[in-house]
């Protein structure tokens, strides 16, 4: 592991050396920085592409790091860390307004995986009277897809942000939090969700789906880099479809994976609540991703998605202005591999 | 204070405080009156401390977070060293420096290295960057205090003397000002290293891939206390072999300087 | 040297640097050689100061975090010395007391103050009762080592020349040990009550409502660069005055000590 760890740092020392020195020069195997969060359904995908070894199949080699949560994923970039990778959508629209980073797919429909949860004693009397969270105190990471989820559910019981104490802390924290009975609300996505259930025997009391807020998760880049490098970024596209449409075909396979890439991000649950992972999370191929974001009539469903997004955390006075959804999302990358049959095949093939 | 204590005395004390520390925590774990789940029982945790060096945990085993972080705190350790003695130094000896420096440093000095996460993840990002500024911004204050301390209060006559005999600004340095000051930045280092150690698990809620500081983290996010306490106690022994070996080689220059 | 004349001249010097660097900073930032996502601009930092001082932010207002803040300090750097300058001072003046208590310390020492915050969430819950316990910690430390520094750094024939008096034991620890130890018992508060400043940040990190170190944290969260200056620049301003204080107290203290 000291090798791997060393390997990493040199890579990246390389990889940041390479593109200073030679840009344009095309090396076989073009670096790319890939960042994303461990242990989260989401992100799948970059192991399973790394384990079949289908990188390299389009001449990229990731270097991948990773994040406790977005906002700090999103800070990094600024000191290009990273070039391109997957995120909450929360934190993609900080990114756009902050460091320009651009939204160029998505990685999921998470609205099931992000939700309120409550302490088994609590939980039923609060799903029978949502009006009785009024007064309490919900712990929740701010500026996080869980945090919109939270919003949507009170909105949806008309509660105020007022009406509640909302205290933030990290997703760690507050299943310590939780489990202790030191709170008995919080906000948390899968598959944290699933280690507070199965564990503590907390319930979901309201998902972002219940609310009926959309939560997607975003495949985002950083924008130099994007201009830089089109030609990576769609391959890297093709990459993470690619692993979709395989794991869509290979459950027990994809399951058997999931269970080591979590394994290694610290979250053991069972297998039944890694199913669920799959079955309540819908992902979108080539084609859905281009429907989604397809612009021809009066803006696409990702634009209001996240749009929506962009009001809630203007309403959270963490962003002044709500930005044009055409300036930070694009579907050009889509495009790309689309155009290019070589790549569209690639990201097509489910074997 | 009073008389010094035989040597069976001391050992049998010092065994009834350790045995009277674990039984406490025993008794409390056992008593119900703090849940299990929060506060495992001294074998509990050593039973998990065993288990998370033989087996790995989120990716690596005990031993290889420890290392990956103690590469972290090297890096920190080394550079504030390098920086703050010298400043330091230079400091205790030019007046005008000592008047540019010490406000802001005193500014500086309540600013918490966990505060400086968010710019550290800004300037520096991941790589290495970022974790070091945050050991770094532990472990300098001390570095430059007490070389400047050290620098500052050379008894008068040596200076009167190297410049009675002629020395120049920079002789005066190196030949007086710093042997001078040695005890006094060592003393300093062992601080250093100190709160560089502590700092890390600050700096490692910014990397979330490994460490120590991970390790803990991700034991409190699977609701495992044992992990989280066997972090804590791999964080405590280490950093009290890093104080004890600075204690020595501390102990080591005295000694040499016939004190 | 006269006293009068240097310290004049380090003022002055003090307030040039500080103009020097805020000339930098603003010439820096109009010019965008200091790139505005890295270093916020002055103008930036002000409008947040303006904001969180007329609008709040965070939840409250620059004055409530400002003295929700100080409180807490307050209350682990009260809970902390009251139980480590008394513990220093018996390990400093019996050794039975130092085999018996110094184990369980040495072991507890090295573990940093951020290290318990697991802990102290799941024993005291979300309240302030967990972030006085961190901040607790940090304080702990310096003034146990330094209180019993203090007792141990009384010259030997003094306390000789009380025992062979036969003074009564209460008189023994009132007229010599605490006067004697006093000066490096204020030295082990002072660094306790820096450390209780940089600890703070890490305490607030257990979901507050009100802090500057929850300031901190939501201006992280926020990417807001220039918030977060304001909140460092509050925590300097609030530690500074904090020991300000702490001196006031130690000269009243200890009037035979001239300055």
């Amino acid at each position: 592991m000291k090798n791997a760890l060393r390997k990493s740092t040199i890579g990246v020392l390389l990889g940041a050396a390479f593109a200073i020195a030679a840009p344009g020069a095309r090396a076989q195997v073009a670096e790319i920085k890939v960042s994303y969060q461990p242990a989260l359904y989401w992100a799948l995908p970059f192991y399973v592409a790394t384990e079949k070894g289908w990188w390299a199949e389009v001449g990229l080699k990731p270097v991948f790091s990773t994040f406790p949560a977005g906002v700090p994923q999103i800070a990094a970039s600024a000191s290009k860390s990273w070039d391109v990778g997957g995120t909450g959508s929360v934190p993609a629209v900080l990114g756009a307004v902050r460091y320009n980073l651009l939204t160029i797919g998505l990685t999921n429909d998470e609205s099931v995986g992000n939700a309120l949860l409550a302490t088994a004693a609590k939980a039923d009397a609060f799903m029978k009277n949502p009006q009785s969270i009024k007064g309490q105190t919900i712990v929740l990471t701010a500026n996080s897809t869980g945090d919109y989820a939270v919003q949507s559910c009170l909105a949806r019981w008309g509660l105020k942000k007022t009406d509640v104490t909302i205290k933030s802390m990290g997703q760690a924290e507050i299943i310590s939090a939780m489990s202790s009975n030191n709170a008995d609300l919080g906000g948390l996505w899968a598959p944290n969700i699933y280690t507070m259930e199965e564990k503590a025997g907390a319930k979901v009391i309201c998902s972002g789906k219940d609310a009926g807020a959309i939560v997607p998760g975003a495949l985002v880049a950083r924008s130099e880099y994007a201009k830089e490098q089109p030609q990576n970024v769609a391959k890297f596209l093709a990459v993470y479809l690619r692993a979709w449409k395989w794991m869509g075909t290979h459950r027990a396979e994809s399951v058997a994976m999931m269970k080591k890439f979590y394994d290694v991000g610290g979250v053991s649950i069972s297998n039944v609540s890694m199913n669920k992972e799959f079955d309540t999370r819908p992902v979108y191929d080539l084609a859905g991703q281009l429907k989604v974001m397809n612009r021809a009539a009066a803006g696409s469903d990702v634009d209001k998605w996240m749009t929506q997004i962009a009001e809630f955390m203007k309403s959270t006075g963490t962003m002044p202005e709500v930005p044009q959804a055409a300036k930070y999302i694009t579907d050009d990358f889509m495009k790309m591999v689309d155009k290019d049959p070589k790549l569209k095949a690639f990201a097509n093939q489910s074997n | 204070m009073d008389e010094r204590l035989s040597r069976r005395e001391f050992i049998l004390l010092t065994a009834a405080g350790l045995a009277g520390f674990f039984a406490l925590w025993t008794l409390l774990a056992a008593s119900g009156l703090v849940p299990k789940l929060f506060l495992p029982s001294p074998l509990a945790v050593a039973e998990k401390f065993a288990d998370l060096t033989q087996n790995p945990f989120v990716g690596f085993t005990l031993q290889q977070h420890l290392l990956s972080s103690f590469g972290r705190f090297g890096a920190g350790f080394v550079l504030a060293a390098v920086i703050g003695v010298p400043l330091g130094l230079a400091m205790g000896w030019f007046r005008w420096l000592d008047g540019v420096v010490s406000p802001l440093f005193d500014a500086l000095r309540f600013v918490a290295p966990i505060a400086w996460v968010p710019f550290a993840a800004l300037w520096f990002g991941t790589g290495i960057g970022g974790p070091i500024l945050i050991i770094f911004s532990g472990a300098f204050p001390p570095c430059v205090i007490n070389a400047y301390r050290g620098a500052k209060y050379v008894e008068p006559r040596f200076i009167e003397a190297a410049r009675t005999l002629g020395a120049s600004h920079w002789q005066m340095i190196t030949e007086v000002l710093l042997p001078a000051s040695v005890p006094s930045i060592v003393a300093g280092l062992r601080i250093s290293a100190g709160l560089a150690w502590q700092s890390l698990v600050g700096a490692e809620l910014i990397v979330a891939s490994s460490g120590i500081g991970y390790l803990m983290v991700k034991g409190q996010g699977s609701i495992s206390t044992a992990t989280v306490m066997s972090g804590m106690i791999a964080i405590g022994l280490v950093g009290f072999v890093i104080d004890l070996l600075l204690r020595q080689l501390e102990a080591r220059i005295h000694r040499r300087r016939g004190r | 040297m006269n006293a009068g004349a240097d310290r004049g001249f380090r003022l002055g010097v003090g307030v040039a640097t500080f103009a020097a660097l805020a000339a930098f900073w603003a010439a820096g930032s109009a010019q965008q050689w200091l790139p505005a996502i890295y270093f916020p601009p002055p103008g930036e930092v002000w409008t947040a100061f303006v904001q969180v001082l007329v609008q709040g932010y965070a939840d409250g207002r620059l004055h409530q975090h400002f003295l929700h803040s100080c409180l807490l300090v307050l209350y682990g750097f009260v809970a902390a010395i009251a139980v480590g300058v008394p513990l220093g001072m018996l390990m400093g003046a019996s050794r039975r007391a130092e085999a018996l208590f110094n184990p369980a310390f040495l072991l507890v020492r090295p573990i940093p103050p951020l290290a318990w915050i697991p802990l102290a969430i799941v024993w005291l819950g979300l309240g302030d009762g967990a972030k006085v316990l961190v901040i607790w910690f940090a304080a702990f430390v310096p003034s146990v080592i330094n209180s019993y520094a203090g007792v141990r750094s009384i010259e030997p024939h003094l306390v000789e020349a009380a025992r062979s008096l036969g003074i009564p034991r209460a008189m023994f620890w009132r007229e010599v040990l605490l006067p004697g130890a006093l000066p490096l018992v204020f030295t082990g508060l002072r660094l306790s009550l820096q450390a209780c400043w940089t600890t703070l940040v890490a305490g607030e990190l257990i979901g507050a409502i009100t802090g500057l170190g929850h300031l901190l944290y939501q201006a992280g969260l926020d990417l807001n660069p220039a918030m977060i200056v304001v909140g460092m620049a509050a925590v300097a301003v609030a530690g500074a005055l904090t020991t300000a204080l702490l001196t006031l107290v130690e000269s009243r203290s200890m009037p035979w000590r001239a300055r």
